[in-house]
């Protein structure tokens, strides 16, 4: 049965992320086995989390629902943690009693500003236990971790290239004692 | 799949096998590494393409564009893939971008030139496409499916169009001799008139007798006001003023402006006509004049038609740049106003799943359009005045902002949720920001100066959505403008409005932050308590009775206590409380309630775990008094005062665990609440803001049960107000009549200064309590309006789900698990737009 495709891209749809981590996953197998048909059930097709991004360590709770609820009552809210401190590191999942919610905040919400930041929503199959937390090595975000550019809500430069350079002031600042030693 | 683009496309997304890398998720669908190959797409393609796009471009002439699609159809006739696809497409595009109707039937009026025998399967297929929509009641496809044979009428034969509108009109008329509140015959005739002057556009005036004739007809239930017509009314003005938009109706305007058309010979100034060659290429003209006519099949209209799967309503023509100096939007005599606004209106609500396509096509409107029907793009309202005599002075922006508040401002309520035409204004604004940003700023002070005699669920809408838009676009707002008005008093519909979006602003932000937008006057509207993280407990100090035991209840619920260790603290309040003649469990709830809320006071996630956790205390509080349930919430109100949206959530989950129930809610803000006040928390945004979502919550609830009875209802106990159901939602239904009831009760008293806190009150002397007395009477008032409406809207589903039923034939009524509904059948086949099978 043909599905007939809009005239318009559809803002409903899950994003590349989400299709791109799935198809890597079949074409592991795609050696030994015939390619799999497409499969039948759709994770995300009664889906009714999402996952928001981009947010500000500072966004609270309070602001994600102001904004959220305005398209549905929210059934959950898990705020994402640095797996470390337990502090705020930048997402979200938000929890809608309905499908069509979910949709509708894909549509209406996603790529809007939250906190002067615009945010990104993807459709997700849902909450399990451990994703709250930061999948980066220093506890946060992966993408905090090399992000070269410096952003204030997200705790400046990425991790890894702060603490590299830490560790290149100190290298300095111990070489510059030698030196004097030297002397 | 009939689509040859997707051929690659294994999930349907998005179609690259490398998009894994961000920079190469803009590239296009054929993106291939190396240098690309030069790659014409087949016919069927381009064709796809070239109508998907047409009229966008304002360089290129209407009649070439046209010309030249038609021509690569012709051209390429034999390809099967491509016939289908083009009757398939042309239909699509009717329904989901309407603006571009005259052009792509321009593409199909020349294709009939070359091509006769596809127009008959393409004739086939609409006629069968409007059949079907006219049985489901999909109204609004019948309009759009409509306007798009109505630009085919040169190419029928007969009448064309014009006994299928005759048949829909006959409808009506039974429908509105039946009843005086019916509405699909007012939808019947809005259809009607909006299809004629396409028809007179497309066969250039010639058939004036046929639509004079009709219009005739139509005219008795076109300018009668429709019965329901002051319900959804966007003004309710005060008791000695009348409504700006009394003699709006919809269909009344239309009759006028097509009476007015009609005597200047339709000239229908605004329409396009593509399909008209210039002298150059008269050869082409010559054969469109004398094109091959084609007879229209039968289009069935079943003897009773019914309202679809969206209720309906009459419809009010609401504008926020009425009354201006100059005009910058077509006055409500021009048939320019009622064209320009439905083609947009349906552009915004048929594509709600892209607001950037929407936006877009509201930028440039004026493509869609005849030539200098509008001002040139982004020109300053203040430079409209200097455009010569004769010339348009239609600000593009302002008919594009209008068309959208026309749906923000819509009563009971638009099409799609709120946010979504609050996305649409911030996209259109981040497209444009030179061009829309000054009109929504003008849009603002006109709304701002009228929402004082406007509906006041308007007003809230208004409130919502100023605060968000500014949060979108960094707080920015003249709020010098407004300075006066801080120092009006609290009743004052001004102040109450810059109250409540100051509180809108501050929860999507932060208090400082938002202080920092504001002019010094106003900062003394956020109240040191708001710039807190944390609201002070009350029992911190010694100052108020119970601290010692409100500070041990804290510090014992902190460690999680077992609840018999709780009890005797319980009890000691409840006997010293006996002692000073206080209500023993009322003074208890408020120590015990107080003390959770500054367990969970981080944030929304600790407060509802220890709600979770004081659950059954919590509901035996409310089972044994109407009055201690009542302190709940005014302990949850009392300590979150600063942020009251922190309040309006938890009263919102206290609702879902039946811990309060709606009526209590109505009780402490109407009765509780605005008594202490003496009125004054009436014109407090956010307590409106809970009762509306109360009875939001109550009457979804039941609409959900009373229209998919017994298997389809939701029984997990996830459900918000999910407690036991019973099948056919009768026990919520007679609650929410209470409901309706218990507001109505508490608000006559307000509106009719019968409250005894307003008798008794000794507030001021003579004029000033007079003058206050007014202000209270006006806001009781508006409020009932509002809850009035509602109640009757929602009275109306339940009857009209009550009557479905018994009409039901018994076994569909009985089929478990099927769980169908009206609107299941939406998604039936047989409007033959699946294309090739």
């Amino acid at each position: 049965m043909a599905i007939v495709r809009n005239t318009v891209d559809r803002l409903d749809k899950p994003s590349a992320y989400f299709n791109s981590r799935n198809k890597r996953r079949r074409t592991d197998h795609r050696d030994e086995e015939e390619p799999q048909p497409e499969p039948a059930d759709d994770p995300l097709k009664d889906a009714t989390t999402l996952y928001v991004g981009n947010l500000s360590f500072y966004t609270t709770e309070e602001q994600v629902y102001e904004l959220f609820s305005k398209c549905g009552e929210i059934k959950r809210l898990i705020m994402g943690l640095d797996r470390f401190n337990k502090t705020p590191c930048g997402f979200c999942f938000v929890e809608y009693y309905t499908h069509q919610d979910a949709l509708d905040c894909m549509k209406y919400i996603g790529g809007t500003k939250l906190d002067e930041r615009i945010i990104r929503t993807d459709l997700d199959p849902g909450f399990e236990e451990g994703r709250q937390y930061g999948r980066g090595k220093s506890g946060g975000q992966v993408r905090d971790e090399y992000r070269e550019d410096y952003d204030e809500g997200r705790g400046g430069l990425g991790r890894a290239i702060q603490s590299e350079r830490l560790r290149e002031t100190e290298r300095r600042d111990h070489d510059d004692g030698d030196y004097g030693r030297l002397r | 799949m009939a689509d040859y683009d997707r051929r690659n496309d294994r999930r349907g997304g998005g179609g690259h096998y490398n998009n894994r890398k961000r920079r190469y998720r803009d590239d296009d669908d054929q993106d291939q590494r190396g240098p690309r190959r030069r790659f014409d797409a087949p016919p069927h393609v381009r064709v796809r393409k070239g109508l998907l796009a047409i009229a966008e471009n304002p360089m290129r002439p209407w009649h070439e564009e046209v010309q030249s699609i038609a021509n690569l159809m012709t051209e390429n006739y034999d390809d099967e893939l491509l016939r289908g696809n083009f009757v398939d497409l042309v239909l699509q595009l009717a329904l989901e971008q309407p603006l571009k109707t005259p052009f792509t039937a321009a593409v199909v009026l020349v294709a009939n030139t070359n091509k006769p025998e596809l127009i008959d399967t393409l004739l086939t297929k609409l006629a069968g496409a409007i059949e079907a929509r006219i049985a489901q009641g999909e109204w609004r496809d019948v309009k759009l499916y409509l306007k798009l044979l109505a630009c085919l009428q040169s190419m029928l034969e007969g009448d064309g169009v014009f006994p299928v509108l005759e048949e829909l009109f006959s409808r009506a008329v039974d429908l509105q001799t039946a009843s005086s509140d019916d509405t699909i015959g007012t939808e019947l005739v809005k259809i009607i008139l909006l299809t004629i002057p396409y028809v007179m556009a497309a066969v250039s005036g010639n058939a004036a007798q046929k639509a004079a004739d009709l219009m005739d007809k139509t005219d008795i239930i076109a300018s009668e006001p429709h019965a329901l017509q002051t319900l959804i009314d966007p003004y309710h003005p005060d008791v000695d003023e009348e409504s700006p938009t009394a003699s709006m109706s919809l269909i009344g305007l239309l009759q006028k402006q097509l009476q007015q058309e009609a005597s200047n010979g339709w000239e229908l100034k605004c329409l396009p006509r593509p399909w008209k060659f210039p002298l150059e290429d008269i050869e082409q003209q010559t054969k469109l004049d004398e094109c091959p006519k084609h007879a229209l099949p039968t289009i069935k209209v079943p003897e009773t038609v019914v309202a679809g799967p969206r209720p309906l309503f009459p419809e009010v023509y609401f504008s926020v740049y009425a009354g201006q100096e100059v005009e910058s939007v077509p006055p409500t005599t021009d048939i320019a106003a009622s064209l320009v606004r439905d083609a947009l209106l349906d552009g915004i609500n048929v594509l709600d799943f892209n607001r950037h396509a929407v936006a877009r096509n509201l930028i440039e409107l004026d493509c869609y359009f005849a030539p200098k029907t509008f001002a040139a793009r982004a020109t300053p309202f203040d430079r409209l005045r200097d455009i010569e005599p004769g010339k348009s002075t239609w600000k593009p922006e302002d008919v594009a902002v209008d068309a959208v508040f026309s749906q923000l401002f819509q009563l009971p309520s638009p099409e799609h949720k709120l946010v979504y035409y609050h996305s649409v204004l911030t996209e259109a604004c981040k497209q444009a920001p030179a061009a829309i940003a000054p009109s929504l700023g003008r849009a603002i002070r006109f709304l701002y100066r009228n929402q004082p005699r406007m509906d006041l669920e308007l007003v809230n809408r208004f409130m919502d959505w100023f605060a968000h838009h500014l949060s979108n676009f960094g707080f920015t707002w003249k709020w010098t403008e407004w300075v006066d008005d801080v120092a009006l008093p609290d009743l004052d519909p001004s102040k109450a409005f810059i109250k409540g979006a100051i509180d809108k602003e501050i929860r999507l932000s932060f208090a400082q932050r938002i202080k920092n937008t504001l002019p010094e006057p106003y900062q003394s509207l956020i109240s040191a308590d708001t710039e807190k993280d944390v609201p002070d407990f009350k029992f911190a100090t010694d100052d108020v009775p119970f601290a010692k035991e409100g500070r041990e209840l804290a510090s014992m619920l902190r460690k999680k206590v077992a609840e018999e260790d709780i009890q005797p603290i319980i009890d000691r309040i409840q006997s010293e409380a006996l002692d000073r003649n206080l209500d023993p469990l009322v003074t208890s709830t408020d120590v015990f309630v107080t003390a959770v809320l500054h367990m969970g006071s981080k944030t929304l996630s600790h407060v509802l775990a220890a709600i979770e956790r004081n659950k059954d205390r919590l509901l035996d509080i409310g089972a044994a008094s109407d009055a201690a349930r009542e302190q709940i919430l005014d302990s949850v109100a009392s300590y979150w005062a600063a942020h009251p949206g922190v309040a309006v959530t938890i009263v919102e989950k206290l609702l879902n665990y039946s811990i309060l129930h709606p009526l209590t809610v109505v009780r402490w803000a109407l009765s509780t609440s605005a008594g202490r006040t003496t009125g004054e928390s009436l014109a407090r945004g956010y307590v409106y803001e809970v009762v509306f979502n109360t009875v939001v919550k109550v009457t979804s609830r039941v609409r959900q049960l009373v229209s998919a009875p017994s298997p389809a209802a939701k029984t997990d106990g996830d459900t918000a107000m999910g407690n036991a159901v019973d099948t056919s939602g009768e026990a919520e239904v007679r609650a929410m009549r209470d409901l309706f009831r218990g507001i109505e009760d508490a608000l006559v008293a307000w509106a009719e200064g019968s409250k005894d806190e307003m008798i008794e009150a000794e507030l001021g002397e003579g004029d000033g309590k007079s003058e206050r007395d007014r202000l209270v009477r006006r806001w009781g008032t508006r409020w009932l309006r509002v809850f009035r409406r509602r109640a009757a809207i929602e009275e109306g589903f339940v009857q009209e789900a009550e009557r479905k039923r018994a009409l039901a034939p018994p076994e569909a009524v009985e089929a478990p698990g099927k769980g169908e509904t009206e609107g299941d059948e939406k998604n039936g086949e047989g409007d033959g737009l699946d294309g090739i099978e």
